[in-house]
């Protein structure tokens, strides 16, 4: 590889938003057929910096070189022509379009009529080269939400692109996919192309790039040959401090009263389809009940089902031995950290303050006489903004604009600070940072050692067993097996992820 | 200095800003008035001469300002009634047959010589009307709340049955039918069911004040009040209200009762004050301005004030403008209609750009589509 020929290289590059220095001086280079690895938290600067390349914003200072010679990026159109190609988190794909019409969307044809068949040929080239196969003539809403990804990227490739940019891409992949992805990238950059690959994946980021650069608060850190990282040094880089995803200790707590008592419950699903099957479950008080478990076998009916927003069809559920029969919207009975958080457990255009009564609204301090306390509720708004380290200029922000980690906070804030008898978290952690996450879960430790029953749902087996003081996994709308946390083996749970018995 | 243009976007969607909002508002209502200021001109008229007229039409006297309130009266009761239902997500087109059902309420009680106190005799017409507009609303509010029906579809239905059975009424229903009429009415109010006229000489009478404090207790009430809390929560996420606990159901049947009962004292001050009786069909589309009116307001309370009494002056001063100046008499009409179109216009094109905002400048680190997909 030649040493001096940058494919891309950022100067300097400083973005400036109201009271907000989202990039202060970051460098990123990246070489021809290089994967760059761009690793921060979220909040970090990285998508901002992106967004410069794209021609989305203007810099307030520093400058942009393509092959060593400075351009200026004024536009999306620009940034295309210049050969950069974006996979934006977000996928900006036309739904009611099919394939091949979003991949030569915006593409100027002196033709009066529209040709499609030269455009597919080329596509299914594209598809061959790198082995991401698509169908040219399926409607985009149809797909996968991998295979939509796929065409983001085979859009690029087909504008033959010099550096394709990929956003936070494995965020929505199976582990299948992502290895699929992997095999892609390493035939984009065979081409000589150069890839930057954003994330704040640690894994994925050693196992695909050359070099990492990292960046945090928007200053940057630091770039290091991929050889030479470790998980533990980029943790560091990243956050500034050294991390842990040990097991945490705990304290003994004797008297086990059981809280949640789950007897046999069925449930469907929005499609009808049965999602819980007979299943039994005890939650004491004081201890950490983790579910583990491939996302879509039954995790979301279970929470549901005990927060009482969906029906079970037969089965008991009991909290404190009070039946569940409707929406507990008690905050202090049982505080629930739907998985959604913007689309359930948020109103997106209420501000901080508003969000933070949404279960209490009715209920004095906030509301008295029918007349909803404003002075007290943005104290309370304030207070809770101080404890759970929100950041936000104002509790009169709307959540809207505030990051994923701290709309979290506000969430948590409202569910777990009325110190309800049960809480149920629901992926409380995806989509956060590494800071973040750690927050989350000494929350929930404090939870659990303050005496609540804590129900704690998750993908990520690692924090589940960090966590748990039992595990139960779910296959399938079942309860699998039931393992103690402390001696949890992490194989056996994989086995039971996956339907199978360990001793058969 | 596009930075900074862009930041501005920044601070305004991050606070929300009201002027904003009225900012886009007046400029689209200036951009109409151009609009159809050319249009008067094609016509041969002096835009100015004619817009003169009209200004003069609307406020150039005493018995004009007044008449721009009489005719705002149901214009504002409607709009409030509307727009409590946008806030909640839900578009409540049934004004028109609110106002009917109200004033057959009013009419049933209010042409009986019944020997009450006029305060007492208005109060109770006020009621009647208030309880029959109700239980018409609650007709469309229990289909959409527990049926799924599409509110709009069934309180458009509404109407047409609500006007027919308004001309059943003021010809065949004897209590109140006036027989042997020139056209279909009903019999006139007695002298203790009317309202007072508040300036001797003109037909100004309370409804347009009715109206203004209706929207004031209703701004109170959406931005102070638990219910208020309850139903906005309810318009902008329906699974976080459900989640929070809210009855989403009874809510949207409150909400569509409520404005259906607005609806109703609005058609009642309309007999009791304005035309002494209930003609047929006297509403004339006022119920579906109401709706214009909101949606020029955007669902605001204290909006519905000022666009209800823009749509008043227009409305009174078109005519004056029609008679001095020779313009057709629908050119008020399409000066409404150019107006609600910039308007309307400028909201979607900023929402887009407050959106784009939203997705890049704002949040740019927030892995919104992550965590969506993530999730799905």
């Amino acid at each position: 590889m030649d040493e001096n020929n940058f494919a891309l290289q950022m100067q300097d590059i400083t973005v400036e938003f109201p009271g907000v220095l989202a990039n202060d001086h970051v460098n990123i280079d990246c070489k021809k057929g290089e994967v760059l690895g761009l690793l921060g938290e979220n909040g970090a600067g990285k998508t901002t910096l992106m967004n410069v390349l794209y021609g989305l914003y203007p810099p307030t200072e520093g400058r942009i070189l393509l092959d060593g010679k400075e351009v200026h990026i004024g536009s999306p159109l620009e940034a295309i022509q210049q050969g950069i190609g974006m996979v934006h988190q977000h996928f900006k794909l036309v739904d009611t379009l099919s394939v091949i019409e979003n991949v030569i969307l915006g593409i100027p044809t002196k033709k009066q009529r529209l040709d499609l068949e030269p455009a597919k040929k080329r596509l299914l080239q594209l598809c061959e080269e790198y082995e991401l196969f698509v169908d040219p003539d399926e409607i985009v809403w149809r797909l996968p939400v991998g295979k939509q990804q796929w065409v983001e990227i085979l859009k690029a490739l087909y504008r033959d692109c010099k550096v394709l940019v990929l956003d936070e891409p494995t965020a929505v992949l199976t582990p299948a996919e992502s290895d699929q992805l992997c095999r892609a990238i390493r035939r984009i950059t065979a081409d000589g192309r150069s890839v930057i690959f954003i994330s704040h994946k640690l894994r994925e980021v050693i196992q695909i790039t050359d070099r990492i650069t990292v960046i945090r608060d928007g200053k940057y850190i630091g770039t290091l040959a991929t050889k030479d990282a470790t998980q533990i040094k980029l943790a560091q880089m990243m956050v500034g401090r050294p991390v842990t995803i040990e097991r945490k200790s705990r304290p003994v707590i004797e008297d086990l009263k059981p809280v949640l008592v789950m007897k046999n419950v069925n449930a469907k699903d929005d499609r009808g389809i049965q999602a819980l099957k007979n299943l039994n479950l005890t939650v004491h008080a004081g201890e950490i009940v983790g579910v583990a478990g491939v996302d879509g076998n039954g995790q979301r009916e279970l929470a549901e089902c005990i927060a009482g927003l969906r029906k079970p069809t037969s089965g008991t559920i009991t909290i404190n031995d009070k039946r569940v029969t409707g929406v507990i919207a008690d905050p202090t009975f049982v505080g629930f950290i739907p998985e959604d958080r913007q689309k359930t457990g948020l109103v997106m255009d209420f501000s901080i303050a508003d969000n933070l009564i949404m279960k209490d609204y009715q209920n004095a301090p906030y509301a008295q006489n029918n007349v909803l306390q404003y002075t007290a509720i943005k104290k309370h708004a304030r207070d809770m903004i101080r404890k759970y380290h929100v950041k936000t200029p104002s509790e009169d922000v709307r959540v809207r604009n505030l990051s994923g980690g701290n709309q979290q906070k506000v969430v948590i804030a409202r569910e777990i600070d009325p110190e309800p008898v049960l809480d149920i978290a629901s992926h409380p952690t995806r989509g956060l940072d590494l800071g973040a996450v750690a927050n989350v879960h000494d929350t929930l430790l404090k939870e659990r050692n303050r005496g609540a029953a804590v129900l704690f749902i998750s993908a990520e087996l690692q924090e589940v067993m960090a966590l748990s003081d039992r595990i139960i996994v779910l296959f399938g709308g079942e309860i699998m097996g039931e393992l103690n946390g402390e001696d949890a083996d992490q194989e056996v749970i994989g086995q039971l992820m996956l339907g199978h018995h360990p001793e058969n | 200095m596009e930075l900074l243009k862009k930041n501005k976007r920044f601070e305004f969607a991050i606070f929300e800003n009201l002027s904003l909002t009225t900012g886009r508002t007046l400029f689209g209502i200036f951009l109409g008035l151009l609009a159809s200021g050319l249009l008067i001109a094609l016509s041969g008229v002096n835009p100015f001469v004619a817009y003169g007229a009209l200004f003069r039409g609307a406020f150039g006297s005493m018995q004009a300002v007044s008449n721009v309130l009489v005719r705002a009266s149901p214009l504002l009761l409607g709009g409030i009634g509307v727009a409590i239902g946008i806030k909640a997500g839900v578009w409540n087109t049934g004004i028109e047959g609110y106002m009917y059902l109200g004033a057959i309420g009013a009419a049933v009680i209010g042409v009986l010589d019944l020997g009450l106190h006029p305060g007492l005799h208005i109060l109770l017409c006020i009621v009647c009307a208030i309880v029959l507009s109700g239980c018409w609303g609650a007709i469309p509010g229990f289909l959409k709340a527990y049926k799924g029906v599409n509110e709009v579809t069934a309180t458009i239905m509404l109407n047409y049955i609500a006007i027919y059975l308004t001309n059943w009424v003021v010809s065949n229903f004897p209590l109140v039918a006036e027989v042997g009429a020139f056209y279909p009415m009903s019999k006139q109010f007695q002298a203790t069911a009317r309202l007072p006229i508040l300036i001797p000489g003109s037909s100004l009478h309370p409804g347009p004040f009715i109206g203004i404090i209706l929207c004031l207790i209703l701004h109170f009430v959406l931005n102070f009040t638990p219910f208020g809390y309850r139903t906005k929560m309810l318009g902008s996420n329906p699974f976080a209200a459900r989640y929070a606990g809210v009855d989403s159901r009874k809510q949207i049947l409150m909400i569509i009762t409520i404005g259906a009962v607005i609806g109703g004292i609005s058609g009642a001050i309309e007999v009791m004050g304005l035309k002494r009786r209930v003609f047929m069909e006297f509403v004339t589309g006022v119920g579906y301005e109401s709706v214009a009116v909101a949606l020029l307001a955007g669902g605001n309370p204290l909006g519905v004030i000022l666009s209800a009494l823009f749509f008043a002056a227009l409305k009174a001063g078109g005519a004056t403008m029609s008679i001095e100046t020779g313009v057709a008499s629908s050119m008020n009409s399409i000066i409404i209609g150019m107006c609600m179109l910039f308007v309307i216009g400028f909201g979607v094109i900023d929402n887009r750009k407050l959106k784009k905002i939203v997705s890049t400048d704002k949040d740019p680190e927030n892995d919104i589509a992550a965590e969506k997909e993530g999730e799905k």
